[in-house]
């Protein structure tokens, strides 16, 4: 049990016995009102987001979830195929992949989310090193006319905003939460 | 747990010809949750034709706002609200204390459980009841962003909805009942009333001749001696009303009395003050408009300040680690930055008076007021009081988008 106050990013609370995934917080705290926290979240099992505005006492249950370390290995429509250590495969299905789908590449090491020993979602490392497909090149007096980023195409599914030296083949970090550029690799 | 009857005439999408509302308040110290309580309550009824259950844990108090309350009763009638004694055994669920087609939890007050089930039965039923928690009033910027947004019960699946009070069109507005102004103007504009009015609260035939009249409602306060001092040493004569309550006992002790008890009176250099009986709630905005400066607190007194359209000072109710005086400032903030095209902006000494006069009689630092600055500002100041009062009163007030709210929800 937890209140609203202490739920983090991540953390899996129960609505209606039903399992969500906090995305974001807001708290707030003023003079004699009651402290609020602004909570957005996804569904865990189905598809859907939203947003709730709750009392910070407000008491939630919550979930803690088995995790288990993968590789992707392969795409049979609609389940995504990982596989453990041991061999053991298991499979998620395309609609609960959510951003992990844009990341995707064989091999690549994640973790697969458990609940009740079902298979429902992955992880993704927070930060992967992606190269750019194209960008393009930058233009004299982009930066004096403000325009400080470009759009760089990662893959068929991903495009993040990266600063004007960024060209097309660069090793590039992104934050996999937000799809943000943080730094050339 | 017994199931709650739905209202007899609430249906599923559509809200009854005379809602029934339960307003629950928590008195959690002095008297503001519950006089904005009460006002709302009345307020429901007789401009929105509700039905209200008010809902109150400390009926002594509420007694002192008013006075003809029989704290003993469970459950009694006044103005058309059914007030009922809000105990700590809230009892089993019946027709006689069932869920309203709207409920209103005062201030974040925490609903009995086995209401809480009987809502849930109500939503079982294809009725439930519009869930809303109504704030404390706060000019912060975010109070337009969580005004109107949702949660749902992680059990129950409820919907409740934040009501935010407050100074923008995106807030719930404030508490503001229909005649408010004319009863205002009437009393401004007749002298048979005014003199009425000071020969009952005060026991003089009239306001006194040449002199400014101040009504000081405030808590305990470090910088009330130094004040009195400087309305003793005041040029123009100073008429001070003193309501009974918190801060009156410190202006008989700088009188060198015990106590400045309701109907006595006393003087030095140029002050003189007179201490009045706790005001009921339907007597004080008389007491705002017969003076010239109002010096009031906590969240109901300093709304109807403002409704007064006269100079006033805002003791707003001290927390720990100065909590609350973001929330002050932010009120500064709007109101003095307040102007409208046709408007003569307040000039910056006003301004300055004003915000300087309220952070430290707020404790901000330990300097004394400064009175004489504060008074010169007073004419600008009374003409931006009446802008602000007229600017605000062109929002929907709180009960009215209270019920168009409630209406929407149930379309």
């Amino acid at each position: 049990m937890k209140i609203a106050q202490e739920l983090r990013v991540g953390n899996v609370f129960m609505l209606e016995n039903e399992p969500h995934v906090v995305l974001r917080t807001e708290f707030v705290k003023s003079g004699r009102n009651s402290s609020m926290v602004k909570l957005k979240y996804k569904k865990l099992l189905k598809e859907g987001r939203g947003e709730f505005t709750y009392r910070a006492d407000e008491k939630f249950d919550t979930v803690t979830l088995d995790k288990k370390e993968v590789t992707y290995s392969y795409y049979a429509d609609p389940m995504y195929v990982f596989m453990d250590a041991e061999y053991n495969q298991y499979e998620v299905e395309a609609e609960n992949m959510d951003n992990a789908i844009k990341y995707l590449e064989p091999d690549m090491p994640c973790e697969v989310v458990f609940y009740n020993d079902k298979a429902i979602s992955v992880e993704l490392p927070t930060t992967l090193i992606r190269v750019v497909e194209y960008t393009e090149p930058a233009v004299k007096g982009d930066t004096s006319s403000g325009k400080v980023l470009k759009n760089a195409k990662i893959n068929d599914l991903l495009e993040v905003q990266v600063p004007l030296f960024v060209n097309t083949g660069d090793k590039i970090e992104i934050d996999t939460r937000t799809d943000e550029y943080k730094s050339r690799a | 747990m017994p199931a709650a009857s739905p209202s007899a005439t609430a249906t599923s999408g559509a809200l009854p010809l005379v809602p029934r509302c339960d307003l629950f308040c928590t008195v959690v110290d002095n008297f503001g949750d519950i006089g904005v309580c009460w006002r709302l309550a009345r307020q429901l009824v007789r401009e929105h034709g509700w039905s209200v259950r008010l809902w109150v844990d400390d009926l002594a108090s509420f007694r002192h706002l008013r006075p003809d309350l029989d704290p003993a009763l469970a459950r009694q009638r006044c103005d058309g609200v059914d007030v009922r004694r809000w105990d700590a055994d809230f009892g089993p669920i019946s027709e006689a204390n069932a869920p309203g087609d709207v409920v209103i939890e005062g201030f974040a007050c925490h609903l009995p459980k086995a209401y809480l089930h009987a809502m849930h039965a109500r939503k079982k039923a294809g009725n439930a009841p519009v869930w809303i928690n109504l704030e404390y009033l706060s000019a912060e910027n975010w109070v337009d962003d969580f005004h109107l947004q949702k949660s749902l019960h992680p059990q129950f699946g409820l919907v409740k909805t934040i009501f935010m009070p407050g100074f923008t069109e995106r807030t719930g507005g404030l508490i503001r009942e229909r005649e408010l102004f004319s009863r205002r103007e009437a009393f401004l504009a007749s002298a048979g009333l005014r003199n009425a009015w000071w020969q009952r609260a005060v026991g003089l035939p009239a306001a006194p001749q040449g002199a400014l009249v101040v009504s000081l409602f405030a808590y305990e306060n470090a910088a009330l001696p130094a004040l009195l001092t400087q309305w003793a040493q005041s040029t123009t004569p100073i008429v001070c009303l003193v309501p009974q309550g918190r801060i009156a006992p410190a202006v008989g002790e700088w009188f060198g009395r015990h106590a400045l008890t309701a109907g006595e009176s006393a003087a030095r250099g140029a002050l003189t003050v007179h201490g009045l009986p706790f005001v009921a709630q339907n007597d004080f905005d008389a007491l705002l408009w017969a003076c010239d400066l109002n010096f009031v607190r906590g969240e109901d007194s300093f709304v109807r300040a403002q409704w007064a359209a006269k100079p006033f000072v805002w003791h707003i109710y001290p927390q720990a680690e100065n909590a609350h005086h973001v929330k002050l400032d932010a009120f500064l903030e709007r109101y003095l930055a307040h102007s409208s095209p046709a408007d003569t902006p307040l000039g910056g000494d006003a301004r300055e008076a004003l915000r300087t006069f309220w952070h430290l009689w707020n404790g901000y630092a330990g300097t004394p007021p400064n009175w004489t600055a504060l008074a010169l500002a007073l004419p600008e100041l009374n003409r931006h009081a009446q802008r602000w009062a007229s600017t605000q009163a062109s929002l929907p007030d709180l009960a009215r988008q209270l019920a168009s709210f409630v209406e929407n929800q149930v379309k």
